[in-house]
């Protein structure tokens, strides 16, 4: 790999991880405007003297809305949260599903924006497969978010994974119409296969397929010192 | 003296009839709108004096729904909604006719004094 693929690299890896983290932050700053307007309008109805049966009732839906708040909160900060500490480890055993499912908790801000629901069909009892869960995350956001960009309103992407022998597969199948869209510097198919081999494993597009990462349950040791 | 005509468009529903309710216990008469299709069609059934409007709501861009909006009726002020302020978006937005910004989560308050001048300069252009 040269220097600047090299560069490339890093780039889309700090690109990946600032678009993350600006999902999070927008995702937070929801919750906590409706629990700020929420708890402003019970003080406005205390203020206006509104305690009747009917009032309670609403105080309590107001209530239960603000838990609901609170609740999504905390489970995207437990996403994260597991998500940063994936920098920390460049080879372990992990769970695909988990992975998957926190990566697309964490992208569901891109896909509402764009009317675009994100589905899970995901094979129960997968096997934990030694690899780099974060970049694997990378890979899989890089082609979701191709799918999001390429797909119209409406339209939805299924990341579904399943064992095959002594694999592990995740395919992204987009089901909708296609729009025109142009081409991001976050695609580039150098830098996929680039990582796909890192992880030992391989890649497959097939058109109006999507596309399908297969990896081995163990990771072979192809490290060359230069992934990032 | 009529009561301030108010359209909120914002995708999170309870965000918006939370603030809507508030609003409404303020004298103001609002309606809400959770995508820009349902706000332009209310905006040409039930005009408002202001439109307090999310950058980010689906189905339009924000800006191209400021633009919309303007070319039905200039004199219909628009206030962005914007999360945290982004620098681009608000500075489109003024330059294509927005009358104002405000961050969210919104102080109540300054919501307020923001819909009010806003409410000040269609009267005044409407004279």
């Amino acid at each position: 790999m040269g220097n600047s693929d090299r560069e490339d690299l890093r780039f889309l890896q700090l690109n990946f991880i600032g678009r993350i983290l600006a999902g999070f932050t927008h995702e937070i700053n929801n919750y906590i405007a409706i629990i700020k307007e929420s708890v402003g309008l019970m003080g406005d109805m205390i203020k206006a003297g509104k305690s009747g049966k009917n009032e309670s009732r609403q105080y309590l839906e107001i209530i239960a809305s603000i838990e609901e708040q609170i609740e999504r909160s905390l489970d995207l900060f437990r996403y994260l949260n597991r998500f940063a500490h994936k920098m920390d480890m460049p080879r372990v055993s992990f769970n695909v599903n988990e992975s998957m499912e926190e990566l697309l908790a964490l992208m569901n801000r891109f896909a509402n924006q764009r009317k675009i629901r994100l589905e899970t069909d995901f094979q129960k009892d997968l096997p934990s497969i030694q690899s780099d869960p974060a970049m694997l995350q990378f890979l899989v956001f890089c082609f979701v978010r191709e799918k999001l960009d390429r797909l119209d309103k409406n339209s939805r992407i299924t990341v579904k994974t399943a064992r095959r022998d002594n694999s592990v597969t995740i395919a992204m199948i987009p089901q909708g119409n296609r729009v025109e869209a142009e081409t991001e510097r976050l695609y580039s198919p150098e830098i996929h296969e680039h990582v796909i081999r890192l992880l030992g494993g391989e890649i497959l597009e097939r058109e109006d397929q999507g596309i399908q990462i297969t990896l081995p349950v163990n990771m072979p040791d192809v490290s060359s010192g230069d992934g990032g | 003296m009529s009561r301030t005509k108010v359209l909120l468009v914002d995708d999170e529903v309870e965000f918006a009839s939370a603030l809507a309710e508030r609003l409404e216990l303020r004298n103001y008469e609002v309606r809400t709108a959770s995508n820009a299709l349902e706000a332009l069609g209310l905006i040409y059934s039930y005009p408002p004096d202001v439109v307090i409007l999310d950058l980010k709501i689906p189905g339009m861009d924000g800006i191209e729904a400021l633009k919309a909006i303007k070319i039905f009726d200039s004199s219909i002020e628009v206030i962005m909604l914007t999360g945290h302020g982004d620098g681009f978006s608000v500075e489109q937005g003024l330059k294509s006719g927005a009358f104002e910004y405000i961050i969210k989560p919104v102080e109540i308050g300054e919501l307020i004094s923001k819909i009010d001048s806003a409410k000040n300069k269609r009267n005044k252009g409407n004279t």
